[in-house]
């Protein structure tokens, strides 16, 4: 394997693993932001 | 507390307070929301056009994914500013990985904002000559251009669509140098107005659109698999002879997502905005995050895809790839003429926001090259003040100067701009995201939140989802190097070239600056304190404020001392170190708070207090604007008068509304003062900052005795008092104006008004309409009065 090829399977990598954690990010900030919409205390929309 | 005797004893020294918190007015999470959608929103108007001339017809895909992954790129914002309340990328970075590469970090930003403006005037160029040339030829079409004019053209008129954009950028950058040059004022109230227009528009555009769809139907477009991945000729930069783009089909999603990364670009707003957030700061930090994430992911993703699916293929690419949501609203079912209107409508709106984004870009880059200019690693000259504004003009003249020669150097390329665009915004967010997880174990302060998830093992914390946000946008980032070869390389010149300045500068303003602070030590003791406070200044309450800017003009200190026995009444002098939305997120130290200028203007305002022989107490506060500061300055020291010169940009009435709009946002309780505004030739204007008993005119007290004489004379009301009938003739006044008569009450107050003095119509009018107990403006004393500062006693003006 050339030396190009391994860097773009590195670079594969990283962005798959990346989104798969994001993906996982994005369901957890999501339960979250839920949670942060319907707290209406201390809102002040001004 | 003296020009002489403030230090503490044994030293000569000036005691100088340093205030380290921004005195700022706090926005609700839908301003704050605003204000950043004003810069993320204004790339719907061209991401995608440019992802589909690099990849085809899959691009919105890709858009859709990019502003779905900005959620999780938002939360590494989030943690960063519960960790910093200044945490944008030039914080953190310098935090975590230190000054170097900081530097390199800040010249990626710089490439960042200078193209902002570029692409966005550009962007809105392209939609305006799109507008003119399909209106004339619709008009064409029915027969409404004359011969002679179709001959001259040798055809239907059109305008060079390029030309025409390059033209606009030209002037729009223009515009806003001059309006930077004399100092603009930044308004998150502005911001919310755009915004309001540009919902208006999302909403008809989505909803029209769906409803098009539902009626004649559509496709979606096609998967972004490697066989629907359409390479442009440009797309592939360095890589365009190699076989890698079209074997590896990850790779040609990295390719696309690299590609339509700059839909997100304007992220780093919310690190910016922060700092001016209301409380629960972090609770509406989340919350803006969520409106600008939803908002971003309708209006670009789903404006995106329907472009795709209702305008046919090679209209799109041929006609409206520059200006994709003109394209849209000309491919809604409906007449005509509707249609025609609401894309002028959309250009209008285009208008507001990309040329607003223009002046962020401005405002932005200036923010950052003050901050390294006041870090010592950019020459002093630049920061040098323009006599007449006040403005660090020379960094404004080459931020535009920079973003002149990109406009003329792309000619209205809409795509090499965009694609040069992404270097920056992609690798602004790589440092950002590298640096927060390299905080997660240096960083020891207060962190209010972190990326979840977060695995522990053996007691050592991995942080799952910073370091997943981090490998998405190095591999991407890594890709775009490869693959956007005018933007690597002109990204790289650019930032190697800032680096170079930074760095030089640095080596030749060291030796400077270790005698200007050897300098300063032997003059100034800084004493640095969270907020402003009297106690904190060591000054009595019923003091005299004096905020100064311009050491040439310090005419109105020496007015003051002259008048004041500073025995009995103290002088603080004050100067606000101003930092915009653009600059906000990048923190200043007391140093930085208390630059070279500041020493010179405190030497010379202790040269006046030394000349006139009394006593000053000298304080700096970083502020967003000035008067907000001056207000909030008076009202925390408890002072009686605020005596300053006359503003090169205002009237004397116009400073004393706009001191007066500012007190008015400051939160109950809170102190009136007088304001007291000495022009050149010593002559003073006094106003009265608060609700306060008016100056009634002479005829008025006469009118009143009459009517009071007449109504004792009634059975039963020999008891009253002339207050109760102003009582009852106010009361009667606002039941009348509450009611029907509000109209010809306006009107004679407007006639009064222009009769009467020397205000302004329209403000007494505002003050009306208000019913809100405004700044003293319409009790401007009407003599003229040269009697010193005035000095009620505390509280006696309630």
């Amino acid at each position: 394997m050339s030396t190009s090829v391994v860097l773009v399977k590195i670079l594969e990598f990283m962005f798959v693993a990346g989104w798969v954690g994001s993906a996982v990010v994005l369901v957890l900030t999501g339960i979250e932001d839920v949670g942060t919409l319907l707290d209406r205390k201390d809102e002040n929309s001004h | 507390m003296s020009s002489t005797s403030n230090a503490p004893t044994g030293s000569n020294r000036v005691r100088i307070v340093v205030a380290t918190s921004v005195m700022l007015t706090f926005i609700s999470y839908w301003r704050a929301a605003a204000v950043i959608l004003n810069d993320l929103g204004s790339s719907a108007f061209y991401a995608c056009g440019i992802a589909e001339q690099a990849i085809g017809k899959s691009a919105p895909w890709f858009v859709l994914a990019v502003m779905l992954f900005a959620f999780a790129v938002r939360a590494v914002y989030v943690e960063s500013c519960s960790m910093f309340v200044r945490g944008g990328v030039y914080r953190v970075v310098k935090e975590a990985l230190g000054g170097t590469l900081a530097k390199i970090s800040v010249s990626a930003l710089m490439f960042d904002y200078i193209l902002t403006g570029p692409v966005s005037a550009v962007s809105a160029g392209q939609y305006i000559a799109g507008l003119i040339n399909d209106t004339i030829a619709i008009a064409d079409a029915h027969g409404w251009v004359p011969a002679a004019v179709h001959h001259l053209f040798h055809g239907t008129p059109q305008v060079g669509v390029n030309t025409t954009a390059v033209l606009f950028a030209v002037a729009v950058t223009l515009y806003y140098w001059w309006e930077n040059t004399k100092g603009i004022e930044e308004s998150s109230e502005k911001a919310l107005w755009v915004m309001q227009i540009t919902t208006v528009m999302v909403v008809l555009l989505l909803g029209w659109s769906f409803f098009t769809l539902l009626k004649v139907g559509g496709h979606l477009p096609p998967f972004p698999t490697l066989a629907n991945i359409h390479y442009s000729q440009e797309s592939l930069g360095f890589w365009k002879h190699s076989s890698l783009p079209h074997t590896f089909a990850i790779l040609g999603l990295i390719i696309g997502f690299g590609h339509s990364v700059l839909a997100m670009s304007g992220e780093e707003s919310l690190a910016q905005v922060y700092r001016e957030l209301a409380h629960p700061k972090l609770k509406n930090l989340k919350r803006t995050a969520i409106v600008i994430g939803i908002y971003s992911f309708l209006f670009t993703g789903l404006v995106s895809l329907l472009a795709v699916m209702l305008i046919p293929d090679d209209v799109r690419t041929k006609v409206y790839s520059d200006n994709l949501i003109a394209g849209l609203a000309m491919h809604m079912i409906g007449p005509e003429v509707l249609r025609l209107a609401f894309r002028a409508f959309v250009v209008v709106v285009g208008f507001l926001i990309l040329s607003g984004a223009v002046n962020t870009a401005i405002v932005g880059s200036n923010g950052v090259l003050n901050r390294v200019s006041e870090d010592g690693v950019l020459a002093d000259w630049f920061r040098r003040p323009h006599k007449r504004y006040g403005t660090t003009y020379r960094i404004v003249n080459l931020i535009v100067g920079l973003q002149l020669f990109t406009i003329i150097v792309s000619w209205g390329n809409i795509y090499t701009l965009g694609e040069a665009y992404a270097f920056g915004v992609v690798w602004s967010f790589v440092f950002k995201a590298i640096s927060m997880l390299v905080l997660r174990y240096r960083y020891k302060g207060e962190r209010l939140w972190k990326v979840p998830p977060n695995l522990h093992l053996f007691g050592i914390e991995i942080p799952i989802g910073l370091a997943s946000v981090g490998m998405v946008l190095l591999s991407t980032a890594i890709v775009n190097l490869f693959t956007k070869s005018i933007a690597t390389v002109s990204g790289l010149i650019f930032s190697a070239v800032f680096f170079a300045i930074f760095t030089f500068s640095e080596k030749v303003n060291r030796r400077k600056h270790a005698h200007a602070a050897a300098q300063m030590k032997e003059q100034f003791q800084l004493q640095l304190a969270e907020s402003v406070e009297r106690e904190t200044v060591g000054i009595r309450p019923g003091n005299v404020l004096v905020p100064v800017r311009d050491y040439n003009t310090l005419n109105h200190l020496r007015w003051t001392l002259e008048r004041t026995d500073t025995h009995e009444q103290d002088v603080v002098v004050m100067t606000a170190r101003i930092s915009q939305y653009g600059a906000a997120a990048y923190g200043l130290s007391s140093e930085q708070i208390f630059s070279d200028y500041e020493q010179t203007l405190f030497t010379r305002a202790v040269s006046v207090a030394e000349s006139v022989g009394k006593k000053i107490s000298l304080l700096v506060v970083p502020a967003r604007d000035s008067w907000s500061a001056i207000a909030q300055t008076a009202h925390n020291l408890e002072s009686s008068g605020v005596v300053t010169g006359l503003s090169s940009k205002m009237t004397t009435a116009e400073q004393a509304f706009a001191l007066g709009s500012a007190w008015e946002s400051i939160p109950e309780p809170k102190r009136q003062f007088v304001l007291q505004i000495v022009q050149p030739d010593d002559v003073v204007d006094t106003f009265r900052i608060g609700p306060h008993t008016p100056t009634m005119k002479n005829e008025d007290v006469v009118l009143l005795h009459r009517l009071w004489l007449n109504i004792t004379r009634e059975p039963g009301l020999e008891n009253v008092h002339h207050h109760d009938i102003l009582t009852e003739a106010l009361t009667r006044f606002a039941h009348d104006y509450g009611a029907r008569d509000r109209e010809d009450i306006v009107k004679e107050l407007r006639r009064h008004g222009v009769d009467g003095g020397p205000l302004p119509v329209r403000r007494i009018a505002d003050q009306i309409h208000t019913v809100q107990p405004g700044p003293a403006r319409s009790d401007r004393d009407d003599e003229r009065r040269d009697d010193g500062p005035s000095s009620p006693k505390v509280g006696d003006s309630e």
